[in-house]
Order: structure tokens, then C-alpha cells, then sequence
């Protein structure tokens, strides 16, 4: 230790720090770069190119190659090699440039779309990842699954109709719900319907939404609808988005509904000394989290008042067959009641 | 033909249970448990009078105010870590004189009597009976008295009182409110913190509770923060202030290690927890008298005895490895001797010294014995008076006399901060690793909860020396 100096020690800590943060930093680090890299092979291209394409012809546009290159985050030579490898395999007919799906093709897009959003529904269901984190880490799985392992999971999911957005899921043999409804940006005022999708892309929208706390399933009514602002009532609050984000969410129309929807708010609006009903769980809750407030008694028809408000406001702690458990508001905003 | 007719009928279920869609297992549940429901409101009648009884309200209205809230908690564990050091002091010296003082010399005495080999009394006697009779001293009085404390009031039913109150905090840091307890039962003893994280029912929260649960500052690392403290700290103040100082460095430690714990709780929960399962439920059960003698029991039986067991299996090898390691000579060093010399260039980086890392490693089964260690430890390389021998742990019973060794060993006052930290921030004790794994069922997570504490303690004690130095 000759050479020892406390400001070369802090030096040399400091670029270890950095070097590792460099390195492993969230997304951004070279080595999560160099794994993804070394993952992206053709296989992971041609599944893309087909749900791009997949996608596309759904909405009726017609995608070209050069499109294809500048919508997709691939090498434009990975991208022309994967392009000549899928006709020579019949899964894509190019003409004039123009890309269209044979059958084939769209059984296989039609497959890969089924893990993605098996999966999504895995990590809602069995894991603890945030919401953000569901399509991204869908991305990377899809192209891992085969249709051996999705079936798997798909029983193990007790063969789901829907993923957590509200999208359907394709079943093993090709079949999937049709998904009604609306942007609900399209919705004129005093109009009632039932959120039944809520669109994960772009991030920036999605954040926004599961910032506002908007819960798919939710019983909505247009309050306002301008060029500027979007206003509806749910659940006994009121939500203000811009059109741009109001895009994201699709609306089932409802002519007739039974439900007075103003008087069935969400648990964190009762107040103390107030007594209510519980109607129902939010499609919100979700897997061991669910499971734990139906086994508390958390189920419809249930009395339930508040026992304690917390010093530091949360949790609350709700009477509720004579027993006094505490909530917190995350999971109290997903019970529904009716007020006496 | 008959295996295809089975194929096709599970095709056809498979596709059934698609059609039927995914709201008919939730509203299958809900059925049976409104069914139940009804069932009971049907059949049994209850006496409304009694339900929830105005007492348990009013008592409920206190200790969850806004005003009164906070400051009865604080009060409770105050007291609670008061009579626990205070009442321990007696016959913990009381233990330690019979046990160390008393029969060690008889022992060795009756060994020499039957013609015992000196290296086998050594081993045995100097080793193994010393090493556990230091636990067993240091150990059983603070933990007779915590648990069948913290017990009385689980009994009553407070302590979900204090997770509802603090739940908050917690959250933010992506941590159950439960935690308050597991680590309030840390201070006591980290393995009984571990096991107690048996009341968190979410997988992803509880496993942040074992992980965290050794910031809690536990009763083998009090004394060695207050013979430190009081040495070092003490000292570098003017006279009147140095009972003040000292007791404000040690509870100083033990706050920040609530820092610590907070801080890597979060941590863990936004990297390699975040894909656990989570959840939340905190239930206020009514209060009730405590059944005192069956708690006093209970506590005894199953905390403590289960515990000092453990932690007496662990301790025997490390007094029979201290042993060992200060008498088996390579060369005209003893094994000892050269581990220390290797390790004070990394023991200098981080402000502490060879002696400190090697009484540190020896001393993994228990941390009750680091500071007899360390003495011994220093008395055979520096080769100055005092002690009893090679291999042989002691204690002095005046806090000067230990500074005086300390500071022979070359201690100053930053060896004795970056002693305190490491204390506070190292790997658990085996004990304590051994309880992790039997509740985690995981190497993953006993490997984590291991190193995890101790690459923060590196770090933590280097960034402190190299800034102490540059001042």
C-alpha cells in the first residue's frame, strides 16, 4: 500500500460505480443491450414482421416494405433477409411492394399473438410485476413459447377468453372473442357503457391511465366531450382526459342497464359512520390478491362500515362481519358498494 | 379407439371452458360464498349486544389517534428496550461470573488433575465450553425478558395496532406494515425476527422482512456498540458529555440500521422482488387480557430455549475454530497470526483492521463473542500483557482496561466508528442464516439476505474511512 491515497481509493470506487451502472443500468445497459442483441435472431423478425402485418390488415392498411423497415427497430438487411426467408416458407406474398399474409402467415401471427397474451395474463394473475412491466416482458416471451408450452399454460389459466387489457385471446384452435365496442373518444355526452379495453401503447397513454386509476370493467357515463377535454363519471369520481388518451380506452355501449350507476361508487368514497353493500370486486383485482379479500369476506351482498381511519390516512381499517380488517386504498378502490 | 374418443372429449371441454368465458369461476365463487352467507344469517342467531365491545373502541380510538397515536408506541418499545438492557444487566454478570470466572478455572483445574493433555483441555475447555458459555451469558437473560414482553403484548393485541399505525411508511418503501413487528422482534434476537415473519401472508413483502430483518440492531450486537461507544466516543468528548454521547452513537447506529432497512427494502422491492406475488391484508383482532403464565411459557419455551439452542450448536465449532486458529503454528506464526497479516491491507481500506475481519469470520455463529475475540486476538499479535493465553476469549471488566488493549492494537477513533457500522451492517449470524433458509426453503434468498449486508457494510465503512482521511 506505497501508493495509497484515501482521494485515489474514492477515485477508483467511484469508477466502479459508474462502470456498473453502465452496465446494468435499467433497459439502457450495455449488457442488457448485448443479451437482447445476442437473443435477436431471425426467428424473433419473422414473428414480428407477422404481428405487424397481422395488426395492419386488421385495421385495413396495407403495409410496404419500406414501412416495414422504418416501423420496426430491426437492421434493414435482418429485416430484407427475414422478408425473402417468409415467402420462400408461403407465410408472406409481396406484390408491387405491398406485403399481404397468406393463411399460413396469419396462423402463425395468430399464435404468436395467443402467448403474448397468455402471458399477460400469467403476470397479471401469478407474479407481482407492475402493470407497466406486463407488455414489455410479453415481447421478450412470446418468441420463447411453443405451442406445446402456451397450451400448458393456457389450461393452467384455466383457458382465458380475455388477457388483462381487455383483448381477446386467440384459443388453441384459432377461435376469439370479438371485442364490441368504441373509442371512447367518439362517445357523445349522457352516453353509459361499460370500459371493456384499455390499450397498453403507447407507454406515455398508458402511464397516464393508470395514473388516473381507471379500472377496465367500470361502468362509465360521457359527462363531457370536447376537442380539449374528455370528462366522464365511474365508480363515484369523475376522470378528465385529453381526446389523445380518451383514444386508448374502448367503450361497449350500453342501451338499457339495469344499475343505477350513481350510486354504485368505488369503497375509498364511504365515509365515516356510513354504512354500505358491497356489490362486487373490480376486474382490477386480480389473482392471490382477489382470491385473499373473497376469503375475508369481501363478496356481495356484505355489510360494510368503516372501523378506524389510520393516523397517517392509509390504511383504513373496515368493519366487515364483525371483524375489523385494514385496506389499503389501492385495494379498497377496487370493491364496489352500494350506499345505504 | 376409445383413447381418441378421450382426446376428443378434452379438446371439447378445452374449448367449452373457453366459451364460457372468464367471469364464471369468479361468479361460481361468489355464489357459494353469498350462499354461505345467507346459511348463516339464516341459522345462527348472536347476541348484537356483545359485538365489538365499546372498551376495545375506545382503547382502539387512543392508541390510532393522530395526537396519541405515535407517542404510545414509542413509549412501549422505549420501555420495553429499557427494562430488557436494564434487567438483563444483573444476571447476565451474574452468568458470566459463574460461568467464565468460576467454573472455567475449575474446569481447567480438574483437567490437569486427570492428566488431560494440554492441547485437549485446550480445545475443549479454552475452545468449545468458552465459546458457549459467552453465548449462553450474553444471550438467555436479554432474551428471557424481551420475548415473554413482546409476547404479552401480541397476546393483548396491540402489536397489529402498531402495523396499522406505521403500515404507511412501510408502503413506501414497498414493505408490509407487519414489518414494524419483525423488526421490532430483530432488536431481541434477528432469528426470532425471521421466524416471527411467518405473520406476513404476502410472499413478496415477507421475503423483504427475512431479507431486512438484520438492520435490526439484535441484543449480541448491543453490548459490543456499548463497550465501543463508550470507549471511543465517550472519550472524544469533554467528560460530562461523554455518557451522553455515547448512548446517543449507539442509539445513533441503531437508528440508522431503521434507515438501512427501509432503504434496502425499497430497494429490493423495485429489482429482484418485484416479480413476487403481493398482497395485503391487516387484520384488528379484539383485545383480551394476555394469559400471562401460559405467554411466559410459551415465550420461554419456544423463542428463547429454541433460539439459545440454535445458537449454542453454532457457537461450539466457532470456540473450538478460535481455538485452533491461535495455536496451530505454520512456521513461527500461528494460523492466526498469518490470516491477520493478509487481511490488515483490506482491514486498513476499510478503516478496520485484520484482527477486526478475522474475529468478524470466526465469529459468524455468534456475534456475542466479537469483542472477547478481538481482545484475545489482539493480545497474541501484539504480544502485550494481559490475557489468559492463546485461544483463550476474555473480557475485562473495566471499560478503560479493554481501551487500553484497543488502542495497543492500534485502534483510534475511526476503527471504532467503522467497528460500529460493521456491527450494524454485516452478514447475519449463522444462526440467524440457518433460520432463513429453514423459512425460505431457498439458497437464492439465503444467499442474498448473506451477502447482500455485508457488500453494504464494505462499502459503507470504505466510503467513511477515505472521507475521514481526507479531512
Amino acid at each position: 500500500m506505497v501508493t495509497y491515497n484515501p482521494l485515489n481509493a474514492l477515485l477508483i470506487f467511484l469508477i466502479i460505480i459508474v462502470l456498473v451502472y453502465l452496465l446494468f443500468r435499467p433497459k439502457k445497459g450495455w449488457f442488457w443491450i448485448v443479451k437482447n442483441n445476442y437473443n435477436t435472431n431471425e426467428k424473433t423478425v419473422v414473428e414480428d414482421i407477422l404481428k405487424l402485418l397481422y395488426h395492419s390488415e386488421n385495421d385495413g392498411e396495407i403495409v410496404t416494405k419500406s414501412e416495414l423497415t422504418s416501423k420496426l427497430n430491426f437492421k434493414t438487411n435482418l429485416i430484407q433477409n427475414s422478408i425473402e426467408k417468409m415467402i420462400s416458407n408461403h407465410f408472406i406474398e409481396v406484390e408491387n411492394e405491398k406485403i399481404k399474409l397468406t393463411n399460413n402467415g396469419r396462423a402463425y401471427a395468430l399464435r404468436i399473438i395467443r402467448v403474448h397474451r397468455l402471458w399477460e395474463k400469467f403476470l397479471a394473475e401469478k407474479t407481482g410485476y407492475d402493470k407497466l412491466e406486463w407488455h414489455e416482458r410479453a415481447e421478450q416471451k412470446e418468441h420463447q413459447l411453443n405451442t406445446e408450452e402456451a397450451n400448458l399454460l393456457a389450461a393452467q389459466l384455466g383457458e382465458p377468453k380475455f388477457d388483462p387489457h381487455g383483448d381477446p385471446i386467440p384459443s388453441q384452435s384459432g377461435k376469439m372473442a370479438i371485442l364490441n365496442g368504441v373509442p371512447l373518444s367518439s362517445l357523445p355526452i349522457y352516453t353509459i357503457g361499460k370500459i371493456v379495453h384499455i390499450e397498453d401503447e403507447p407507454e406515455v397513454a398508458y402511464k397516464q391511465i393508470l395514473a388516473e386509476n381507471i379500472h377496465i370493467g367500470s361502468h362509465i357515463k360521457v359527462l363531457e366531450n370536447n376537442a380539449t377535454r374528455v370528462t366522464f363519471y365511474a365508480e363515484g369520481e369523475e376522470f378528465k382526459l385529453s381526446p389523445k388518451v380518451a383514444e386508448n380506452l374502448t367503450i361497449d355501449v350500453i342501451e338499457k342497464h339495469h344499475l343505477d350507476e350513481n350510486k354504485l361508487v368505488r369503497l375509498t368514497n364511504l365515509k365515516e359512520q356510513e354504512t354500505a353493500t358491497i356489490i362486487g370486486l373490480s376486474k382490477e383485482s386480480r389473482g392471490e390478491s382477489r382470491r385473499r379479500l373473497l376469503d375475508l369476506g369481501f363478496v356481495k351482498g356484505a355489510k360494510i362500515s368503516i372501523d378506524l381511519i389510520n393516523p397517517l390516512k392509509e390504511p383504513t381499517a373496515y368493519l366487515i362481519k364483525e371483524t375489523s380488517i385494514a385496506l389499503r386504498n389501492n385495494q379498497a378502490s377496487n370493491i364496489l358498494i352500494k350506499k345505504d | 379407439m376409445r383413447n381418441n374418443n378421450i382426446e376428443h372429449i378434452l379438446k371439447l371441454s378445452k374449448e367449452l371452458r373457453w366459451e364460457i368465458g372468464d367471469d364464471f369461476h369468479d361468479s361460481l365463487a361468489e355464489g357459494i360464498y353469498a350462499d354461505a352467507a345467507d346459511l348463516v344469517s339464516n341459522s345462527v342467531t348472536k347476541d348484537n349486544s356483545k359485538s365489538k365491545l365499546r372498551l376495545d373502541t375506545k382503547i382502539d380510538k387512543i392508541v390510532t389517534s393522530k395526537t396519541w397515536g405515535f407517542p404510545i408506541m414509542f413509549l412501549i418499545l422505549a420501555v420495553v428496550l429499557w427494562l430488557t438492557i436494564i434487567g438483563s444487566n444483573y444476571p447476565s454478570s451474574l452468568l458470566a461470573q459463574v460461568l467464565l470466572n468460576d467454573f472455567h478455572p475449575l474446569l481447567k483445574t480438574f483437567a490437569s488433575n486427570i492428566g488431560m493433555p494440554w492441547w485437549l483441555s485446550g480445545f475443549l475447555i479454552d475452545g468449545i465450553y468458552l465459546a458457549v458459555a459467552w453465548v449462553i451469558a450474553v444471550m438467555l437473560p436479554p432474551m428471557a425478558i424481551f420475548f415473554p414482553l413482546f409476547t404479552l403484548l401480541e397476546d393483548f393485541g396491540y402489536l397489529p395496532r402498531v402495523a396499522f399505525n406505521l403500515d404507511s411508511l412501510f408502503k413506501k418503501a414497498g414493505a408490509h406494515g407487519k414489518q414494524a413487528l419483525t423488526m421490532s422482534m430483530g432488536f431481541g434476537c434477528n432469528a426470532a425476527g425471521v421466524i416471527a415473519t411467518r405473520i406476513i401472508d404476502s410472499p413478496r413483502e415477507r421475503l423483504i422482512a427475512i431479507i431486512t430483518n438484520n438492520f435490526s440492531l439484535c441484543n449480541g450486537r448491543w453490548p459490543t456498540q456499548i463497550v465501543i461507544a463508550t470507549i471511543f466516543i465517550g472519550a472524544a468528548v469533554p467528560s460530562s458529555f461523554s455518557g451522553l454521547a455515547s448512548l446517543t452513537a449507539v442509539i445513533g447506529i441503531a437508528i440508522l440500521g431503521i434507515f438501512f432497512m427501509f432503504f434496502s427494502s425499497w430497494a429490493l422491492s423495485k429489482t429482484v422482488l418485484k416479480g413476487e406475488v403481493s398482497t395485503f391484508n391487516l387484520e384488528l383482532p379484539p383485545y383480551r387480557p394476555p394469559r400471562f403464565w401460559q405467554t411466559i411459557y410459551t415465550s420461554i419455551i419456544d423463542r428463547t430455549l429454541i433460539v439459545l439452542w440454535r445458537a449454542v450448536v453454532f457457537a461450539a465449532p466457532a470456540g473450538a475454530v478460535i481455538w485452533l486458529v491461535s495455536n496451530i503454528y505454520i512456521g513461527n506464526e500461528s494460523v492466526a497470526a498469518w490470516i491477520i497479516n493478509s487481511l490488515d491491507g483490506f482491514g486498513f481500506l476499510l478503516g478496520l483492521n485484520g484482527v477486526i475481519l478475522l474475529a468478524y469470520i470466526v465469529a459468524i455463529p455468534a456475534n456475542e463473542i466479537v469483542i472477547p475475540t478481538i481482545l484475545m486476538l489482539t493480545v497474541l499479535v501484539t504480544g502485550i500483557s494481559g490475557g489468559h493465553g492463546a485461544g483463550v476469549m476474555f473480557e475485562l471488566n473495566s471499560a478503560n482496561a479493554t481501551g487500553v488493549i484497543l488502542k495497543a492494537g492500534g485502534w483510534t477513533l475511526l476503527t471504532a466508528v467503522n467497528l460500529m457500522l460493521f456491527s450494524l451492517l454485516h452478514n447475519p449470524c449463522s444462526t440467524t442464516i440457518y433460520t432463513i433458509y429453514k423459512e425460505t426453503k431457498s439458497l437464492k434468498w439465503t444467499t442474498v439476505a448473506t451477502v447482500f449486508p455485508i457488500i453494504l457494510g464494505f462499502i459503507v465503512t470504505f466510503l467513511v474511512a477515505q472521507i475521514w482521511r481526507i479531512f
